[in-house]
């Protein structure tokens, strides 16, 4: 704890008459209550002038307030908003959280100090009806514009059945389609140049490049981006909602379906987050069982990440040979998961059950099979000098423009920053294997083809690593809140049976607090945010995706560039629609 | 059109000018409706749309690839505009911002045109009960096949996809809208839970999860 309270002390000297209130956390990040009217002066010091400073805007949300029961020792609230910061320098997050008061409160905006703070504050609004004054355009963001209420507040309906059946009639078409209709002068765009019309050309939100629903309003100059718009929003699934509805348990399959390319890598996530909460700890077999299956899963997703972006810039063959080799993990994860694509396998405690008989052998097969694929993926791929010619120098950044957008993952590491959770704040068992964290130093689209190909043969060595050092002992905690809990627990008497069924049918009751958990994921850094209100749903849960910054970025890496190279930028970030719109 | 084994045994194929006429014809030429004939043409090279939505567009993606190769059953001529292309597979989750977009791209489909709902959430809105998401994608738009799983492996996408086949090959379809009998006759869909139903329940040993 002392280097918790290290920060707390300097803002509450530097800040001196201004009321600053610590907030214990089950996750340990120190967590400040600062008031409204100060904190953009606080923001400002944190990210420009203090002592090793905190430069990444990592995630910006809000909780709705107004059912809350247990909040001890925390200033009134009806919304709060929370900013989470993360200083490279300290590897230490800080949480510096606003109280806002009334129906539809505001905040000032933070995208002056941060314009990565743009979407989330727009999504904040939407989501919660908060406003944002001095924002330079705050809109709905992932719902559509005609939307009415705010999804994320306690008294809008979660469930579709609960409200109107919905209906596609002819007017309700026509005024979608007119609402999704680009006008530039909204954004603030000219039409016309000096010596030139500016053509719009809407690319989606159903397009082959755009790897899902995404659309890119583009505003071109001949075959030149001027700029770009990204509209997303097309695949808001309701995850967080969701997550206040079902158990901690039953929310298992949904983080399956965030990064839909990481499978079990979103389950580890929310697990870690959970047990986190509860005080769960996880032995050390289950744990590195979900190193394998995780990394196996990084595996799958940058298989379908390499062949995808060779296609994205022309190149037709790869993705077949590459999907073939997804196939081979999915054989594994079938006979390990008995699923392919969201196998659901992780449980808070543990994982669902051990391993198959032979599972060594299917995974030892692939490890033999697998590295002379890549190096000939590379003579396929990386060294095809039409694949350079489309990639090398294209959608180009620097580490500084990725912190300050908030960029995690590949993407980071292509820039020269060496930054993985998995080395700098290990989880999950992680600190027990050898291996390196590839770097590239050009920060444009081939380099970040680079890192993840490094990275696989990265996941090869921990996975083999998983295999010969597999210890041995259960899978599963036995604290009282692993779930499903232990059938041997039960039918000693009438005690034991009505706590199995309890905690079967409605799922544990996690202890009231708050705890975030970050991962590396596939894409970058996953976390999941949860508040606990001491029942057995969440009271919040807030996922933060490595994609939703990423794709935020996009119109910075593209401007300038040709038409054709937007394929190439798009490929290259490797995002999932799902993991941009949850 | 082949005609059944049996038969063909009866007819051997024969060398030379010593067959009778009655024979050469049957050799030679193919006696059938036209409207038969079209419906022969259509099942064995149905198009998809290139257009997905989540997860199950993966899985959609994966059937055209080497393990699966939907190629077999001529269909893996992919199509990025709705204006070439016979089917839509509604691979993934209806959201409701997207739900307009969908039913503008159905309609930019040129007549006979089908969908196949892939997919969980496209047939019934599946475990995503959520204020964004259209609970069915048959809310708005014609069905032709359903097809289950969340989301369904690719052998799953491509039995469906055998089963809008040999449904199109049934179908009656005017060739003229001004002359003929007008309106379009369709096979009945089948429940294929209910057709497999006596098999699966004959099942008494299942695969224990312990072994791989």
């Amino acid at each position: 704890m002392n280097a918790v309270s290290e920060i707390v002390q300097e803002l509450q000297t530097k800040f001196s008459g201004v009321p600053l209130e610590p907030q214990a956390t089950r996750d340990g990040i120190p967590t400040l209550w600062a008031p409204k009217e100060r904190l953009s002066e606080i923001l400002r010091y944190l990210k420009t002038e203090a002592q090793r400073p905190y430069r990444m805007l990592y995630d910006l949300c809000a909780v709705d307030e107004r059912e809350r029961t247990h909040r001890q020792g925390q200033p009134e609230s009806d919304f709060t908003v929370i900013y989470h910061l993360l200083s490279f320098e300290r590897n230490e997050d800080l949480r510096i959280k606003v109280a806002l008061k009334g129906e539809f409160p505001s905040i000032p905006t933070v995208t002056d100090l941060w314009p990565a703070a743009n979407w989330y504050e727009c999504e904040t609004w939407d989501m919660f009806g908060i406003g944002f004054p001095g924002h330079p355009h705050l809109r709905r963001l992932l719902m559509p514009a005609t939307w009415q209420g705010h999804p994320l507040r306690k008294e809008h309906p979660a469930r579709a059945t609960e409200m109107e059946p919905f209906q596609l009639s002819d007017d309700k078409q026509a005024a979608e389609e007119e609402a999704l209709k680009f006008r530039p002068e909204e954004w603030g765009m000219k039409r016309t140049g000096e010596d030139t019309d500016f053509m719009f050309l809407n690319v989606g939100p159903h397009h082959p490049g755009t790897h899902g629903l995404l659309r890119i309003v583009l505003q071109l100059d001949g075959e030149v981006i001027v700029d770009a718009v990204p509209d997303i929003g097309f695949h808001h699934r309701g995850a967080e909602k969701m997550a206040e509805r079902q158990s901690w348990h039953t929310f298992i399959p949904y983080t399956d379906r965030i990064d839909y390319l990481g499978g079990v890598m979103n389950n580890l996530a929310y697990v870690l987050a959970v047990e986190k909460l509860a005080g769960i700890v996880v032995p050390e077999r289950a744990q590195v069982i979900r190193v394998m299956l995780s990394e196996l899963f990084r595996l799958a997703s940058h298989l379908v990440w390499y062949g995808t972006f060779a296609a994205d810039v022309g190149a037709m063959s790869p993705v077949f040979y590459m999907f073939n080799d997804r196939e081979r993990i999915f054989e594994i994860i079938g006979a390990i998961c008995g699923g392919r694509m969201h196998p659901n396998w992780f449980r808070i405690g543990g994982v669902a059950q051990d391993l198959p008989r032979g599972w060594d052998k299917l995974v030892r097969e692939f490890l033999r099979h697998m590295p002379s694929r890549l190096l000939e993926y590379d003579r396929m791929v990386m060294r095809n000098p039409v694949f350079k010619a489309r990639t090398a120098g294209i959608g180009r950044f620097t580490k500084d423009q990725a912190v300050e957008w908030g960029m995690t993952g590949p993407g980071l590491r292509a820039c020269g920053f060496e930054w993985d959770f998995r080395k700098k704040r290990p989880y999950s068992g992680y600190e027990r294997f050898e291996f390196d964290i590839p770097t590239a130093q050009n920060g444009d689209s081939y380099d970040r083809a680079v890192v993840r190909v490094a990275e696989m043969h990265q996941s090869l060595r921990i996975i083999a690593q998983c295999v010969s050092d597999m210890p041995a002992g259960p899978c599963k905690s036995d604290h009282p809140l692993a779930t499903p809990p232990i059938k041997e627990r039960t039918m000693h008497d009438i005690e034991t049976l009505i706590a199995h069924f309890l905690s079967v049918s409605w799922g544990p009751v996690i202890p009231a607090g708050e705890a975030f958990f970050g991962i590396e994921a596939t894409k970058g850094n996953n976390g999941y945010y949860l508040v606990s209100d001491g029942s057995t749903v969440s009271y919040r849960t807030r996922i933060r995706t490595p994609s939703f910054p990423h794709i935020q970025m996009l119109p910075l890496m593209c401007r300038g560039r040709m038409l054709a190279d937007l394929f190439a930028i798009l490929g290259s970030i490797d995002f999932v629609l799902a993991d941009v719109d949850r | 059109m082949q005609s059944p084994p049996d038969e063909r045994r009866t007819f051997p194929v024969k060398h030379g000018g010593d067959g009778n006429a009655d024979e050469v014809v049957r050799q030679n030429v193919l006696l059938t409706r036209l409207q038969d004939l079209v419906a022969w043409g259509r099942k064995y090279s149905i198009w998809p749309f290139n257009f997905g939505l989540s997860c199950c567009y993966v899985e959609m993606a994966t059937s055209l690839t080497s393990r699966y190769d939907i190629a077999r059953f001529g269909s893996e001529v992919i199509r990025s505009t709705p204006r070439e292309a016979d089917l839509m597979v509604i691979a993934g989750t209806v959201f409701i911002k997207v739900a307009p977009v969908i039913r503008r791209l159905h309609e930019q489909m040129m007549a006979p045109r089908w969908v196949v709902s892939m997919g969980s959430c496209a047939n019934s809105g599946g475990m995503y009960d959520i204020y964004s998401v259209v609970q069915g994608v048959d809310r708005f738009l014609p069905v032709d096949v359903y097809v289950p799983g969340c989301p369904p492996s690719p052998m799953a996408l491509m039995e469906g996809l055998l089963l809008l086949s040999k449904a199109m090959g049934q179908e009656k379809r005017p060739l003229s809208w001004v002359a003929g009998a007008q309106g379009v006759y369709r096979p009945a869909p089948t429940s294929q839970r209910d057709l497999k139903r006596p098999e699966r329940q004959r099942a008494t040993e299942l695969r224990s999860p312990d072994e791989v």
